[in-house]
């Protein structure tokens, strides 16, 4: 099931390579159909997912669901004994909400993508196969697979910017594929070390099984990364500096500032579905790949660090915010806007306690939704007058009202209104962040006061847009001529735009829907961490 | 005189049992001599006969080699050679190089239609591949130096074979130069430890206990003397200074050649050495600092002076340098533990580097650019050749889903382990500084799809067509994306 959720993206890919130009239109539908099966399928999957608590993942392989294992590779390294990598697929609570991310993501996504006009094989191939290598990312519980998967991602990425994006795409596109290689290739490093430690308790192979990584009993005596053995590099624990090697890798995909430089740039290149993969769903991975990896692998140097990755999260939300404010494309505001609120992911995570984490997967899952919506709607007004400077525009209201409409929507339902679900998330990470200093005494209870200033920073900035583009006298730069251009949403957009509302309306009510799936999980992670 | 008689029948009994392990040898003797013949009586009539029989000749050897697989060592001719699975290896590693570079000199526009014909081309090759052979097989300095010597003058002339301007003149003449200096001091080095042990053989007790007596500086020295010229084949820093200017002014499949070839060849002699240096009883740890500073200014070295290359020969020239010095981080084994890292990265490493010469010389073929900021535009024009050269550079650069991450992920936990079982902090600086080079090298491979695809064309339609050649890179870019999923088609022989 899995496999073949993973898997169908890259050989519609093939598909599409191996088809006629002639036909280059009819790619998009492939596409559309490809995402709105992996929907349905993930949704099947959401229904027949099993929340009991025996049924909690995360560090007992038995309780994963929908379990692939295939052997893979087995390589006999002579006196270090041998070398397993499995094909190993399994969701819990963690991964599980973010299939169905991705599937309505992609979804939005593809809708999207019927602004791109040229070299359609090329685009729509290099598409699916980043969607294959997300899906794949969520889905891989054997590290080799995992890596493999999550390098897969930058290729397709660098050319979607690189290719179909704006005037400096050149410079965005190397910059993001070097920032994200810079962490990913110490992160290699680590994954050797972590399997050189770690032996297979039934076989006694090496093994790349994440799973068998979090269990302390499996770390051979005296090996770099056993707890016992407390080993030194460059005068540090050797833990602790794997924790935080991997911790970069995935941060910079948070991204967590002053590693977040990369993010403006990319996304003001990027064409409008690029956008919104990347700031949904990529993101997203580096959010999972911090729980699922550096907490769970790692839980002692996690609780060592768990101060600075809050302060952190909190030095990303304000500046995140700050830098919003003081933005004038409105891409770009968004793009800061994403720093703020995966601040709060940080936030929530570093706080180790079930409200927090909690709080932060429904961040995750919450931003994933909105900031597709906002991109979407960037888009909208980019491909109708190509530009999207906010001192360009006032008045939109009069010309679009059902535009105007989802824009409210979208910025109240980011900025924490109470009934959307950015509100639940945020509110919980706080929660978490407060509880915090009580509960196991991680963090101080100024961070989660100076995190809220963040969401009145986040209210200032989208309401202020908000006035500045849509209220008012209509005033437009282009005169007319833009007037003509300017048409309201269409039957396209509605489809697209929807079901990311219901969405954050949905979790922002019941928020229920989410928590009773992942609250196994949660409890059982938190309790591996605090152990 | 006479002393030797008893001994003549037991030495002949030797040579004859002897013989029967040489079969791929023979044959490429033979084969060698054929070619000539052929290409001298038969080259106006049939113009492509050689290049068949020397695709079967290599062939034939190929398949000879696979059953010698898994074989124990075997000592021939009185202690000159010794076949080993590890040799097997290393010689099936020069079939597939010697196949590919057959295929490629086949189908290179400048050598096919030179006046001169392409028979002696392949004539020297299967000479140079049989010197290949006797260099991962002898076990004999004086064998070691002549097989070099084969292999370096055959390659002379094959790096001058056209020679149509000053500048592959130029290239020419300073690899003869630069290479026979080094063969000088090497030959030196060998006299030196002649000279102080009195034997030959390497693996010979009374050379172990020469060497083992001798004092420090001369036995540094004299080893010393040998590695320059086993680093000269390796184009290993300090001794790549040649490398750009060869392997821009040789003939693209020359160079191809040239990086391949004898660099893994030049790397059986050092495993020979490090074998050696371990008998004698010096430290691993004094020997595994020499390497990997080494390994960590090839690499910096190479991987930082091809950021600033515009022509593209020179720029794989300078990523070879630094692929040199990461394969020399997969020496760091410990005695007994087998090469099985650097074998697997060096067959990926001949198939990704013979498809990115391959490549560019296609593109030079169809559109005559060398220059890397020219190639804007390619992937539409010439769309296959550019997707198989995309994988070729994500693979040299060594990142998923190309088998180039699998080998530099094999390299990197035989360095890792050997960091885990000595402690040595040199050896975690060059993992460090392999690591980075390999961030660097992402930004000078993708100099290429950056102008193929990011920016457009600004010259008129090229008319591209599809030549075998094409068809070779997509073979070879394939099977890059096969060996991922599969390791086990070469991890299953190692």
């Amino acid at each position: 099931m899995l496999s073949f959720l993973i898997f169908l993206p890259l050989i519609a890919a093939l598909l599409i390579l191996i088809l006629p130009n002639r036909i280059q239109n009819q790619f998009k539908y492939i596409t559309l159909g490809v995402s709105l099966i992996q929907f349905i399928l993930s949704l099947f999957i959401y229904f027949n997912f099993n929340s009991s608590p025996i049924n909690a993942g995360i560090n007992k392989e038995s309780q994963f669901q929908w379990v692939e294992k295939l052997s893979w590779i087995r390589l006999d390294l002579g006196t270090i004994g041998k070398l397993e990598i499995d094909y190993f697929l399994g969701i819990d609570g963690i991964s599980m909400p973010f299939l169905i991310l991705s599937a309505l993501v992609t979804f939005v996504a593809t809708l999207a993508s019927w602004e791109i006009k040229t070299k359609l094989k090329a685009y729509f191939s290099l598409f699916l196969l980043l969607n294959t290598a997300v899906i794949g990312v969520f889905c891989a519980l054997d590290f080799f697979l995992f890596y493999i998967f999550y390098e897969l991602m930058l290729l397709p990425l660098y050319f979607l910017i690189g290719i179909w994006g704006g005037v400096k795409r050149e410079y965005a596109a190397i910059k993001f594929f070097l920032y994200t290689l810079f962490g990913s290739v110490f992160m290699l490093l680590v994954i050797i070390g972590l399997y050189f430690s770690v032996s297979d308790p039934v076989n006694g192979n090496h093994t790349f099984n994440m799973i068998l990584m979090m269990d302390p009993a499996n770390y051979a005596d005296g090996s770099i990364f056993s707890a016992l053995a407390d080993n030194n590099l460059f005068g540090m624990s050797a833990r602790l500096l794997a924790f935080i090697v991997l911790f970069i890798a995935f941060s910079i995909k948070v991204p967590i500032v002053p590693l977040h430089t990369w993010l403006p740039d990319a996304h003001v290149e990027a064409p409008t579905p690029v956008s919104i993969i990347l700031a949904g769903l990529l993101l997203k991975v580096g959010g999972y790949g911090i729980i699922r990896i550096c907490f769970s692998i790692f839980p002692d140097a996690a609780m060592q660090s768990a101060w600075w990755i809050g302060l952190i999260g909190v030095i990303s939300i304000l500046y995140g915010a700050l830098n919003a404010l003081a933005q004038t494309d409105l891409k770009r505001l968004i793009a800061y806007s994403s720093v703020s609120h995966m601040g709060f992911v940080l936030l929530g995570i570093a706080s180790s306690t079930s409200e927090g984490i909690s709080g932060a997967m429904l961040q995750m899952i919450s931003h994933g939704a909105l900031s597709a919506m906002l991109f979407f709607l960037v888009g909208m007004i980019y491909e109708r007058v190509h530009d999207r400077e906010i001192a360009n525009f006032s008045g939109l209201a009069e010309i679009m009202p059902q535009f105007t409409a989802f824009v409210m929507i979208a910025f109240f339902a980011s900025l924490g209104l109470p009934g959307f679900s950015a509100f639940m998330a945020e509110a919980f990470s706080l929660i978490g962040a407060f509880n915090s200093e009580q509960v196991n005494g991680l963090l101080p209870r100024w961070m989660a006061v100076l995190a809220s200033v963040g969401i009145l920073l986040g209210a200032a900035y989208f309401l202020w847009t908000l006035q500045r583009m849509f209220f008012g006298p209509t005033q437009l730069k282009g005169g007319d001529d833009w007037l003509s251009k300017l048409k309201d949403v269409n039957m396209r957009e509605k489809i697209a735009l929807v079901p990311l509302a219901i969405l954050a309306l949905a979790l922002g009510i019941f928020p229920s829907l989410l928590f009773d799936k992942m609250n196994a999980s949660i409890l059982a992670f938190v309790q591996l961490i605090l152990n | 005189m006479v002393e030797f008689i008893p001994f003549i029948s037991s030495s002949i009994n030797d040579t004859l049992a002897s013989l029967a392990y040489l079969e791929s040898e023979i044959v490429l003797v033979a084969g060698f001599l054929l070619v000539i013949i052929i290409d001298l009586f038969f080259s106006k009539k049939l113009p492509q006969m050689s290049f068949g029989l020397s695709m079967a000749i290599v062939l034939i050897v190929l398949t000879q080699n696979f059953t010698l697989l898994n074989l124990n060592p075997q000592v021939l001719f009185g202690g000159m050679i010794v076949l080993d699975h590890l040799s097997v290896l290393f010689k099936i590693l020069f079939c597939l190089v010697s196949l590919i570079f057959l295929l490629f000199i086949r189908f290179n526009k400048s050598l096919q239609e030179h006046g001169k014909g392409t028979g002696d081309l392949y004539a020297i090759l299967l000479a140079v591949h049989l010197g290949m052979n006797l260099m991962v097989m002898s076990s004999n300095l004086l064998m070691l130096f002549l097989s070099i010597e084969m292999v370096s003058l055959g390659s002379y002339l094959m790096v001058g074979y056209i020679s149509k301007d000053s500048k592959q003149s130029e290239a020419s003449l300073k690899y003869v130069l630069f290479g026979s200096v080094a063969s000088a001091i090497m030959l030196y080095g060998i006299s030196l430890l002649y000279g102080f042990t009195g034997s030959l053989y390497l693996q010979g007790p009374s050379f172990i206990a020469g060497l083992q007596n001798l004092p420090q500086l001369p036995l540094v020295l004299s080893l010393t003397l040998v590695f320059v010229g086993i680093a000269f084949k390796l184009s290993a820093f300090p001794l790549h200074f040649w490398v750009p200017d060869v392997y821009q002014g040789a003939p693209s499949p020359v160079t191809a050649f040239l990086s391949t070839g004898p660099k893994i060849a030049g790397f059986a002699v050092l495993i020979k050495f490090l074998i050696l240096l371990q008998a004698i009883g010096i430290a691993s740890n004094a020997i595994f600092t020499v390497l990997a500073m080494i390994a960590i200014l090839s690499m910096v070295l190479g991987n930082f002076a091809a950021i600033w290359q515009n022509n593209s020969k020179r720029m794989l020239a300078y990523s070879s340098i630094g692929h040199t010095g990461f394969m020399f981080m997969a020496l760091f084994v410990l005695p007994g533990q087998g090469y099985k890292a650097l074998i697997f990265y060096m067959f990926i490493y001949v198939i990704m580097n013979m498809a990115a010469f391959l490549i560019l010389d296609e593109i030079e073929d169809q559109t005559a650019k060398q220059n890397i900021d020219e190639y804007s535009g390619l992937g539409k024009q010439l769309s296959i050749l550019m997707i198989c050269f995309v994988i070729v550079l994500v693979s040299l650069t060594g990142l998923p889903p190309t088998a180039g991450f699998t080998a530099k992920f094999f390299v990197f936990s035989t360095a890792l382990d050997a960091y885990n079982s000595s402690g040595s902090s040199v050896i975690l600086i060059m993992i460090i500084v392999a690591a980075l080079s390999t961030l660097i090298s992402l930004f000078y491979y993708f100099k290429i799809p950056l102008n193929a695809y990011l920016r457009e064309s600004t010259d008129t339609e090229i008319k591209a067509s599809i030549s075998p050649k094409t068809y070779l890179s997509a073979f070879l870019a394939f099977l890059l994306l096969l060996l991922i999923v599969f390791p086990s088609l070469i991890e299953q022989f190692l």
